[in-house]
C-alpha cells in the first residue's frame, strides 16, 4: 500500500513545538525563561539524534545511501586506474567469452525457426532410424494420412525444401525454396506481410496451384518492395506463378539455420522439380513434417498416437514400408534437420567452458580486490571505529565491485557486438543458404547484466566479508607497526591461486583434446586427394535443355574444359563430398536378405566419366566409369568397399546387381572406402551411377589441375561461356576449400575452446605473478632479516619459487582431478582422441608449469636482489 | 504498579527506569483514552502518573508516536494549544482504543506471571 510519508521537516517542527510546550509549562512552574530552556532540552535529550532517527526510518535511506556508495566508489576506483582498468579488463573477457556463446545459442536454439509463434509447442517428427543427417521420413500420402486422423496436433505441416531458379528474366537467380503443404503458415503462426497465405490452396493440394510466396528478402532485392507485387508473375524454373503473398520480415523457413526465399505448393512438385511421381508413391519419402501440438498434450502422447497411426500405415501398405517405421520427435532445439543438430551438441559445452572462464577472471579479480583491501585496511578499520557498521562496509564494497562489473559487461557487451557476429567467420564461402550467426539483442542485453551482476557477487563476496571483519584496533595498531601483517598470511588468496590454476588446466585440457580432436580429424585419410581440385556448380534447368541436349553439354563441357592447358582430369558429380550435398536412395543389393525393419538407406552419388581418377578414389578391383557408360550401355554402378563387404561379404562385388533409382545396375568397380558427409562419420557404404545414365541439372565440374586451381576459375568459365553464355556458375571454389563445411562445427568448437584456454593461461599466470608478488613485496622486511642472517641470494630465490610452485603443484593436482571427471563429456564430440587423452594432459600441465614458472620468475629475481640493508630500513 | 521497582527519588535519575520495549506504545494509548495531546503534553502525563518512575525518552516517544500513526492506532494534525502554541495533536482511532483493550489484558497477565513467579503471589490485587 502506497502512503505519503511525513517530511523530515515536519517532524523537525514538532520537535521545536515541544520545546516550546515544555518551556512554557517549565516557566509556569517558577523557573526563569532562559532556565526553562535549558532545561526543555536536557530533558528532551538529544534532538538532533531524534530526529536522525526519524530519518533512518524511512526507506529512501538505503537509496541515498546507495547513491553515496556509488559515487564513493567511482572516487576510489578513480584514484587507482591500474586497478581499476586491471580488474575491468578481466571480468569484460569473462564476460565476453559468455555473452558471446549466448548470444550464439540465442540466435539458434532459442530461436530454432525464427519469426513463427509458439516455438516451444512445435515439434520435428521423424521417422525410422534416427540419425544426424536424416532424409525427409514421409511420403505426401503418408503425411495427408496423418495429419487427417491425428488428435495430439493443431496442425501438421510438411515442407520439401531445395534449390529453385527464378527463370523468365534475363539474370536468373538460383534461391532455397520451399514446397509446402497448405497449411503450412498456419501452423506456423506466420502472417504473410502483404496478400495472403496458400491456405486457400488446399481442395487442390495434391493436383498442385501455381501460387508462390515471396520471402520478405527477395522481395525487397529482387523486386524493389514493390507494394502492387500480389498478383504479378513470377517463373520459377520455367513455370509461372501468381505471386499471392509476401511473407514477414525475418521468417526463413523452417530448418534451423537454412534460409528459403520462396514457397509453393507442395503439388506443384512435378513443374520444379520434375518429379511428378514423388507426390502420388506412398513408398517415397522426400517431406519433413513438424507440429504444432494441442494445449495440454505432450509430445510423448504425440508420439504414441503417431506411433499408432503409423503402425496402421504399415499394415495397410506394407510395400511402401519396409524399412524402420518408428516415429520419434524432437523440440525445434535439436531438431534433426538443419544446422541446430550439430550446434545442439556443441553450443552448450562452449557455454560451460565460458562459465569456467569466468570463474578464473572473478577468482584473479578477487585476487586483485584482496590485495587492494590490504591496502585500505587503514581506511576501513578508521571507518569502522566511527561506528560503521560491518554491513555497511561490505555493502560499500560490493558495491564498488558491482560497479567493477558493470562496466566490465559494458565492455564485454561492445565485444559481443562484435563477436557475436563471428560464426559466418568459420564456414567457407559456399553456395549453401546457412544463416547461423548471433546478434545482440534484448535478450543477450539482459543476460550479459544477470552474467556481470552475478560475477560482480562471485567476485566481491569474499574479499568483501574478508576485508570487512578486521578488528580496529589490531589493524590500526598493524598498520602502525609493520606491513607484514598482510596477504601473505591469507588462505584465501592462496586458495584462489590454486583455484585458477585447477579451472585453467581443466580449460587448457578441454581446449588441447579438441583442438586434437579436429588435428586427427584433417590428418585422417577423407578417401580422396582435395588438392588442386578445382569446383564449379552449376544448374542447367533454366537453360530449358531437354535431358539428350544436357548430356550432350556435359559431354562437350568436359572435352574442352579437359584441353585447357594444365588440366589432368576432369568429371562431373551431382555433389561435393564432404559438404552437406550427397544424397540418399534406398536401394536393394541382390541376394541380400534385409533384417526385420533395416534400413536399406545408402548413400548415392551421380558421377560423370573418369571420376575415381580425377578425386583420387583408390579402385580396388573393376573399373572407373568411361565416357560411353550412358543410356546405350547396361545400366552399371560402382560401390565402395563398405558396401560390398557389408552386403556381399567374402564374396566377388563385380557381377552383383544391385536396384537403385529406379533400375538394376551392374556393379562394375570396387572403390576403396571414403568420406563423403562429414570427416568424423567413419566410412560409409556408397553407390555411384554413372551420371549419363542418370543425369541431374544440378552439377558440380571436379577439375584437377597442377597448381593453384583457383588460378583456372577465369578458363574454366570462358570455357563454359563458350558453350552457353547465359549458364550461370554460382559457385567456383576448391574441393579443399568446399570439404571445410564439413568440420565448420568442429573448428568452431577449437577456434573457441583454444581461445578460451589461451586465455585461461593468461588469467592463471597472472594470477600467481600478482599474488606472489605482492607476498613478496609484504616479505620485504622478513626478506632482508633472513640475508642479514646469512641467506644467500639463491636461498630467496629458491624459496619465492618454490612457493609459486607449491601453488602450481596442488592446481594441477586438483584440476587433473577435475578433468578427468569432466572431459568424459566431451566424448560425442572428440575424434581420434579419447577423453583421457594422456599426451594432452601431460602437454597442458607442463605448460601450466612453465607459466606458473615464468610467472614467479619476476618476483622470485625481485626478492633475490633485495639489499639486506635497505630492507630493514624501510621498516 | 508497585513492584515494579523502588520508590523514585525525584533527586537521582538513575533510579528512574528506561521503559521496556512496547510499554510506551501502551502507556500513549492509555495517556490518549481521555482526549487527544500534543507529543509535550502526553510525555508529562506519563511521567506524572507514573509517579515519576518512568523516564521517557522523548526521542524514543516521537518515534513511537509515528509508529503509531503509522499503524493507524493514532492519528495526527496540527492544532494550537491552550497557551497558543503550535502544536501536534494526537488522538486515539478506534483501531488503537480495541488495541489498547488487548494489549493491557496482555499487559495483566504478564505482570501477573511475573508477580507470582517473583514473589510467589499475584502481583496485582486487581486482577
Amino acid at each position: 500500500m502506497f502512503r505519503r510519508r511525513r517530511s523530515a521537516d515536519d517532524f523537525a517542527e514538532e520537535i521545536k513545538s515541544h520545546f516550546e510546550l515544555e518551556a512554557d509549562e517549565l516557566q509556569s512552574e517558577g523557573l526563569s525563561e532562559e532556565e526553562a530552556r535549558r532545561r526543555a532540552r536536557v530533558e528532551f535529550g538529544n534532538a538532533q539524534t531524534a530526529q536522525e532517527r526519524f530519518y533512518l526510518r524511512s526507506r529512501i535511506v538505503w537509496f541515498d545511501n546507495l547513491l553515496h556508495d556509488i559515487k564513493f566508489a567511482i572516487r576510489q576506483l578513480m584514484r587507482n586506474p591500474s586497478f581499476t582498468s586491471v580488474a575491468i579488463v578481466t571480468l569484460a573477457l569473462g564476460i565476453a567469452a559468455n555473452s558471446t556463446i549466448f548470444s550464439w545459442i540465442n540466435s539458434t536454439l532459442l530461436d530454432p525457426i525464427p519469426g513463427i509463434e509458439h516455438t516451444s509447442d512445435m515439434i520435428t517428427i521423424m521417422r525410422g532410424e534416427r540419425s544426424e543427417h536424416p532424409t525427409p521420413p514421409f511420403s505426401y500420402l503418408d503425411f495427408a494420412d496423418l495429419r487427417d486422423s491425428t488428435r495430439s496436433f493443431t496442425g501438421l505441416l510438411a515442407y520439401h525444401d531445395d534449390y529453385m531458379t527464378i527463370t523468365g528474366s534475363d539474370k536468373p537467380e538460383r534461391l532455397y525454396g520451399a514446397l509446402v503443404s497448405s497449411n503450412y503458415f498456419e501452423v506456423l503462426g506466420v502472417r504473410p506481410i502483404l496478400g495472403r497465405s496458400l491456405e486457400s490452396t488446399a481442395p487442390n493440394e495434391r493436383l498442385g496451384t501455381a501460387e508462390a510466396v515471396l520471402g520478405h528478402g527477395l522481395w525487397q532485392k529482387r523486386f524493389g518492395a514493390d507494394p502492387s507485387i500480389i498478383g504479378k508473375t513470377i517463373q520459377i524454373n520455367l513455370h509461372p506463378y501468381e505471386i499471392v503473398g509476401v511473407a514477414p520480415e525475418g521468417f526463413q523457413g523452417c530448418k534451423s539455420g537454412i534460409r528459403s526465399e520462396l514457397w509453393i505448393p507442395v503439388g506443384m512438385d512435378s513443374q520444379v522439380w520434375g518429379e511428378g511421381r514423388r507426390i502420388k508413391d506412398r513408398g517415397t519419402f522426400w517431406l519433413n513434417v513438424l507440429g504444432k501440438l494441442k494445449p495440454g498434450v505432450d509430445h510423448r502422447q504425440a508420439e504414441t498416437e503417431l506411433n499408432l497411426l503409423m503402425r496402421h500405415l504399415v499394415e495397410q501398405f506394407p510395400d511402401a514400408h519396409q524399412g524402420p517405421n518408428m516415429i520419434s520427435s524432437d523440440p525445434l532445439w535439436r531438431s534433426p534437420f538443419g544446422v541446430n543438430v550439430y550446434l545442439s551438441g556443441t553450443l552448450p559445452v562452449l557455454l560451460a567452458l565460458a562459465l569456467v572462464l569466468l570463474l578464473l577472471a572473478c577468482a584473479n579479480v578477487a585476487n586483485l580486490l584482496l590485495v587492494r583491501s590490504v591496502a585500505r585496511r587503514r581506511e576501513l578499520a578508521i571507518r569502522l571505529s566511527m561506528g560503521a557498521s560491518r554491513w555497511r562496509l561490505v555493502l560499500q564494497l560490493m558495491v564498488e565491485n558491482g560497479m567493477i562489473a558493470m562496466a566490465g559487461g559494458g565492455l564485454a557487451l561492445l565485444l559481443t557486438t562484435w563477436t557475436a557476429h563471428g560464426m559466418p567467420a568459420f564456414l567457407p564461402t559456399t553456395n549453401l543458404p546457412l544463416t547461423m550467426n548471433g546478434s545482440v539483442d534484448r535478450t543477450v542485453l539482459l543476460a550479459t547484466i544477470m552474467i556481470s551482476l552475478l560475477t560482480a557477487a562471485v567476485s566481491g563476496v569474499l574479499p568483501a566479508l574478508r576485508a570487512s571483519s578486521l578488528s580496529p584496533m589490531s589493524a590500526l595498531k598493524d598498520e602502525a607497526l609493520s606491513i607484514s601483517g598482510g596477504i601473505h598470511k591469507s588462505r584465501l588468496a592462496g586458495g584462489l591461486v590454486v583455484g585458477q590454476i585447477a579451472l585453467s588446466l581443466l580449460l587448457l585440457v578441454c581446449a588441447g583434446l579438441f583442438v586434437r580432436s579436429l588435428q586427427s580429424e584433417q590428418n585422417s585419410n577423407p578417401g580422396f586427394d582435395p588438392n588442386h581440385v578445382f569446383l564449379a556448380y552449376f544448374d542447367l534447368r533454366p537453360t530449358g535443355y531437354s535431358r539428350a541436349q544436357g548430356i550432350a553439354f556435359d559431354r562437350q563441357m568436359l572435352t574442352r574444359v579437359k584441353s585447357l592447358p594444365g588440366v589432368q582430369s576432369v568429371t562431373l558429380g551431382d555433389f561435393s563430398p564432404l559438404s552437406f550435398t550427397i544424397h540418399s536412395n534406398i536401394f536393394e543389393p541382390e541376394g541380400y536378405v534385409p533384417g526385420k525393419n533395416e534400413s536399406m538407406e545408402v548413400d548415392r552419388g551421380e558421377v560423370g566419366p573418369e571420376y575415381l581418377q580425377t578425386v583420387r578414389t583408390a579402385l580396388i578391383e573393376g573399373r572407373d566409369f568411361t565416357d560411353s557408360d550412358d543410356d546405350r550401355a547396361r545400366p552399371v554402378s560402382i560401390v565402395n568397399k563398405a558396401l560390398a563387404d557389408r552386403y556381399w561379404p567374402g564374396q566377388n562385388a563385380i557381377g552383383k546387381r544391385l536396384h537403385i533409382a529406379g533400375r538394376w545396375r551392374t556393379v562394375v568397380g570396387v572403390a576403396a572406402n571414403g568420406k563423403y558427409r562429414r570427416l568424423v562419420y567413419d566410412p560409409a557404404p556408397l553407390v555411384l551411377i554413372p551420371i549419363f545414365q542418370s543425369y541431374q541439372t544440378f552439377q558440380v565440374l571436379y577439375v584437377r589441375v597442377a597448381g593453384d586451381p583457383l588460378s583456372y576459375g577465369s578458363s574454366v568459365e570462358r570455357t563454359i561461356h563458350g558453350l552457353n553464355s547465359d549458364l550461370p556458375l554460382f559457385s567456383e571454389t576448391t574441393l579443399s576449400a568446399n570439404m571445410r563445411i564439413g568440420n565448420a562445427f568442429e573448428r568452431i568448437a577449437a577456434a573457441v575452446a583454444g581461445s578460451f584456454g589461451l586465455l585461461a593461461l593468461i588469467l592463471a599466470a597472472i594470477g600467481v605473478y600478482g599474488v606472489v608478488a605482492y607476498a613478496t613485496k609484504q616479505r620485504t622486511h622478513e626478506i632482508g632479516i633472513r640475508m642479514a642472517l646469512g641467506a644467500g641470494k639463491r636461498d630467496i630465490f629458491r624459496q619465492v619459487l618454490g612457493r609459486g610452485l607449491h601453488f602450481a603443484g596442488l592446481g594441477l593436482v586438483l584440476g587433473l582431478m577435475i578433468s578427468f571427471a569432466l572431459t568424459r563429456y566431451l566424448r560425442g564430440m572428440l575424434y581420434g582422441v579419447g577423453t583421457a587423452d594422456w599426451l594432452t594432459f601431460v602437454m597442458v600441465a607442463i605448460l601450466l608449469c612453465v607459466a606458473t614458472l615464468i610467472a614467479c620468475f619476476v618476483p622470485a629475481r625481485r626478492a633475490a636482489s633485495i639489499d639486506p640493508m635497505q630492507a630493514l630500513r624501510t621498516e | 504498579m508497585p513492584s515494579l521497582g523502588r520508590m523514585p527519588s525525584q533527586d537521582n535519575p538513575d533510579d528512574r527506569i528506561a521503559l521496556l520495549q512496547g510499554t510506551l506504545d501502551l502507556l500513549i494509548l492509555k495517556t490518549l483514552v481521555l482526549g487527544s495531546r500534543h507529543g509535550q503534553g502526553i510525555a508529562r502525563s506519563i511521567q506524572r502518573q507514573s509517579e515519576e518512575v518512568f523516564f521517557v525518552d522523548h526521542g524514543s516517544l516521537y518515534l513511537a508516536l509515528q509508529r503509531l500513526e503509522d499503524k493507524k492506532w493514532i492519528s495526527a494534525k496540527w492544532g494550537v494549544s491552550e497557551n497558543n502554541r503550535k502544536a501536534r495533536f494526537y488522538s486515539l482511532t478506534a483501531k488503537g482504543r480495541q488495541q489498547l483493550v488487548e494489549k493491557t489484558s496482555e499487559w495483566q497477565r504478564l505482570t501477573r506471571a511475573m508477580g507470582l513467579i517473583l514473589d510467589g503471589r499475584p502481583s496485582s490485587e486487581e486482577v
